[in-house]
């Protein structure tokens, strides 16, 4: 269940992505306006830094559209890698692997050592979102089974009554 | 048998009032830009602050449920931190613009439609459905956010006992 919602939810917020620079292809400035604005608090949305599609910037930069596609990737990853009922989080090791790639390249860029090309910012930003359905998917369903066997806990006492 | 309920909003409040605050600044709230940067790292404060103040060990979900609590809590302070700036920022634009047709510029086609939009995002149903909006995406970051702290700061599995099941259980369950 965890899961499903999970997939439908990041195939929604992908075409959410591609649906602004599609309606702004098409003229519908005010719609195209608002699915910026649904991702405003979320990316700078730095017209350089993001891939176009019919000559109108994506809803994301380069480097979190690399996030939620590699999020979709470890999503579609996460039976085969982990099967459905398994809980267990991925080792603070593997997190720190693929983090580290990303976190250089984001503190060189705020420190002007360096400026990433746009490739290079999706791969960094593909590689950590890979991992995070692991993390996700473990601790929503996890947070189902607690909500689950409170209430039914809770159920259980009222059943038997004050005593 | 039921573990204890950990006591999740005083973490939730403390952590979710600094991610917010951090959030709502000007410059500094530009952390989000990188996958919600304070919401998620809040999180895993929060998530941290819960795995010193239980005795017992934690799970993802106890992870998720302080992480998305953590996020609402930063919606709300975010919003409330953004108001006062968002006024002046659109003051600023305002004047900038009035400045830009003092010398006869032409100014950039889209840009008073974007004003005209921050305006309205200033009336109490926008803020409204901005904040339910930022809720739900900073819920969902913070759950994330959350189940990392929990797999980084607190231990991973409760080990079997008499008295407790197991937390991660072995047989197939429908919630995945």
């Amino acid at each position: 269940m965890v899961y499903a919602a999970t997939v439908a939810g990041t195939v929604l917020w992908l075409a959410a992505i591609l649906l602004a620079p599609w309606l702004a292809g098409r003229g519908a400035d005010g719609a195209a306006r608002i699915v910026y604005a649904v991702f405003a608090p979320v990316c700078h949305q730095d017209p350089q830094r993001c891939f176009a599609l019919g000559g109108h910037p994506l809803a994301v930069c380069g480097r979190c559209l690399g996030i939620y596609m590699g999020f979709a990737a470890g999503l579609a990853l996460t039976p085969f890698v982990r099967g459905f009922s398994r809980l267990a989080l991925p080792r603070g090791r593997i997190f720190a692997v693929l983090i580290l790639p990303m976190a250089l390249d984001g503190v060189a860029g705020v420190l002007g050592l360096w400026r990433s090309p746009i490739g290079v910012r999706f791969v960094t930003g593909f590689a950590w979102g890979t991992i995070l359905p692991f993390y996700f998917v473990a601790g929503v369903a996890d947070l189902v089974l607690i909500r689950r066997r409170r209430r039914s806990g809770r159920g259980l006492e009222k059943s038997q009554g004050p005593t | 048998m039921n573990k204890p309920k950990p006591e999740y909003l005083r973490p939730a409040l403390i952590a979710g009032a600094v991610a917010g605050l951090l959030s709502g600044l000007p410059i500094i709230g530009a952390g989000n830009c990188l996958c919600c940067l304070w919401i998620v790292g809040g999180a895993a404060v929060a998530a941290k602050l819960l795995a010193a103040q239980t005795p017992g060990l934690l799970t993802a979900g106890d992870g998720a449920i302080v992480g998305a609590l953590t996020g609402i809590f930063a919606a709300v302070v975010d919003t409330l931190v953004k108001m006062p700036f968002q006024r002046y920022n659109l003051e600023l634009a305002r004047r900038i613009l009035d400045r830009f047709s003092e010398y006869g510029t032409d100014i950039p086609s889209g840009l008073e439609g974007w004003l005209d939009l921050g305006s309205g995002a200033l009336s109490p149903g926008w803020l409204l459905l901005g904040l339910f909006f930022s809720a739900a995406v900073y819920a969902v970051m913070g759950a994330l956010g959350g189940t990392i702290g929990v797999s980084l700061f607190g231990r991973k599995a409760i080990p079997p006992t008499p008295s407790a099941p197991p937390a991660t259980p072995q047989g197939p369950s429908d919630a995945t």
